[in-house]
């Protein structure tokens, strides 16, 4: 294996981990931003996920555009709670 | 060409959405002094940055990797946000 396919598969795996403790943590205590912002890091976990398949899996293939999309509608969702729905 | 405007316009939007996410934690820190938000604002502000960077070079496959070290650092602070949240209950 190589350090970058190493430092992309870390970016995924520390992404699905932040995903899965804020989820965590809002079924505890129900603190809406905790969702939003658990939903966001669900969809850059994809993303990164995403830029393994491109990388590492497909180097032939070029998703960029299909991984960025992902992470823009994940950053949108994280907003879409900050603007509208944070009490 | 069509492929890589694409991607230049989505790394953009991206990077604009993390500063403005950024711009919220720190809100949050300044009105609640908690720690945790201000971990927030930094990885969003250390997404912003990086995102920035790679949309702004064209960078060889040996130097892209280092691009996403930051992005590393910024879930290392997620991480270690929530767990000093915990802790702290």
């Amino acid at each position: 294996m190589t350090v970058s396919s190493f430092i992309y598969g870390l970016c995924a795996a520390t992404s699905a981990v932040c995903a899965g403790m804020l989820l965590g943590a809002y079924r505890r205590n129900k603190y809406r931003l905790l969702l939003w912002s658990g939903l966001c890091f669900v969809g850059l976990a994809l993303n990164n996920v995403i830029l393994v398949l491109d990388k590492v899996i497909l180097p032939d293939v070029d998703l960029s555009s299909l991984r960025l999309l992902v992470a823009l509608i994940a950053m949108t969702v994280l907003l879409y709670g900050l603007i509208w729905d944070v009490e | 060409m069509m492929t890589s405007n694409l991607s230049a316009v989505l790394s953009g939007a991206v990077a604009m959405a993390s500063f403005a996410t950024t711009l919220f934690f720190v809100r949050f820190w300044r009105q609640t002094s908690d720690v945790f938000f201000l971990l927030f604002a930094l990885a969003f502000a250390i997404d912003a940055v990086s995102r920035a960077a790679l949309g702004l070079t064209h960078v060889s496959n040996e130097i892209e990797p280092m691009f996403y070290l930051l992005r590393l650092a910024m879930f290392a602070l997620i991480i270690a946000a929530i767990s000093v949240k915990n802790r702290s209950r």
